[in-house]
């Protein structure tokens, strides 16, 4: 699928398939996607534990149901648990950076160097940015977001639903174990789609004029017609919700998968 | 609730709801809403309560709003599955009398969900 398509076709998937198992060569690849993701001095704080449904124990699985996702969860047959391991930092001392620097993403032409790194960013920024438990934990997790969208639109791309949830925090951590400093993020629910891939349509979203501006926030950035033209033509812009056959899908997924109307 | 007629059940504020969330979502009242009636009538028996008794006991009044009661609600969730599993049947039919009553409740603005299959 072309980029601008894959975008166009994503959107919170919540009717699974409940029997059709996903391949595990496309989880790898949701799994790949994540770890190419565009991330701050290259610590790379994302962790994710791959859950199938089927083979967790029930009580375990009913322990990490919260009551908007219960649902979700027995339909979605993969759960992508992501995490984000604050400690990495600490523990790699700035080293993923400096190998930015070895294999020349990062050059002297813009002021890098491995004495630079060794000296002065690691010793004088990062670790004393560790100390700054929030700050610290938003650049984190901002970083996670990004590599969970990456893995959100693979998973579009490889013909699967999926939707981002939010977990139980306390209850990800025991059932899992992870270390104190991995902080519980989002449960990426992963499965074939029941519903339409339109899924009732794009989602509303404000006006475009309202979220982007030109030199200053009182200048909106000006959408240009052409533009959004183009990108519907290409997949990207899609029909908006709502769809006019939408209730008649969701009453038939509510007959189809036995589920409250 | 011991034997009230169907016609004070439909006439409840909560039932009234109900209806009234299923014609927004259905664009009209479904075609067998009496037998949905029943059989929320039917739960309500089972757990003694009246229907506007069952909504209020999920919910309180707090500053700014409602806050669903999670005990309550977990409570009337459980009554929900045991009151399927009485209902004759097989599991499916079971479990589309279930979703009645939960869809009686998630209209009346109480989150919940059922599982799958039946």
């Amino acid at each position: 699928m072309e980029f601008k398509e894959v975008v166009g076709r994503r959107r919170s998937i919540r009717f699974f398939e409940p029997d059709k198992p996903v391949e595990r060569e496309k989880i790898q690849v949701i799994l790949e996607t994540a770890r190419l993701a565009s991330c701050a001095v290259n610590a790379h704080w994302l962790r994710a534990i791959v859950v199938d449904r089927d083979r967790i124990p029930p009580e375990k699985l009913n322990q990490l149901k919260t009551p908007v996702a219960a649902l979700t969860l027995d339909l979605a047959p993969v759960h992508i648990y992501f995490f984000c391991d604050l400690g990495i930092v600490k523990r790699i001392k700035g080293s993923r950076l400096r190998e930015l620097v070895d294999v020349g993403a990062l050059a002297p032409t813009h002021g890098w160097s491995d004495k630079f790194v060794d000296e002065f960013v690691y010793p004088q920024i990062l670790e004393p940015m560790t100390n700054n438990v929030q700050g610290y934990l938003a650049a984190a997790m901002a970083d996670c977001g990004g590599a969970a969208q990456n893995a959100l639109l693979a998973a579009f791309d490889e013909g699967l639903g999926a939707c981002l949830n939010t977990p139980n925090p306390v209850l990800t951590k025991q059932v899992f174990g992870v270390p104190d400093d991995w902080v519980s993020l989002w449960v990426m629910l992963v499965g074939y789609p029941a519903e339409s891939w339109e899924a009732g349509g794009q989602r509303p979203r404000p006006p475009f004029e309202e979220l982007y501006f030109e030199g200053d926030m009182n200048t909106p950035f000006k959408r240009d017609e052409g533009v959004v033209e183009k990108l519907k033509a290409a997949g990207m812009i899609t029909r908006p919700a709502p769809l006019p056959e939408r209730r008649q899908e969701i009453m038939q997924l509510a007959e189809r998968l036995n589920l409250p109307m | 609730m011991t034997g009230e007629s169907i016609s004070s059940v439909r006439e409840s504020v909560a039932v009234h709801a109900w209806v009234d969330g299923l014609r927004k979502q259905w664009g009209e009242e479904p075609a067998d809403m009496q037998r949905r009636v029943e059989i929320v009538q039917r739960f309500c028996t089972f757990v003694g309560r009246e229907p506007d008794a069952i909504i209020e006991e999920c919910s309180r009044e707090v500053e700014g709003g409602k806050r669903i009661r999670i005990k309550k609600r977990r409570f009337y969730s459980e009554k929900i599955d045991e009151f399927q599993e009485s209902v004759d049947g097989d599991a499916r039919a079971q479990m589309r009398a279930g979703n009645v009553v939960r869809s009686f409740m998630i209209h009346n603005g109480i989150f919940m969900q059922g599982g799958v299959g039946g």
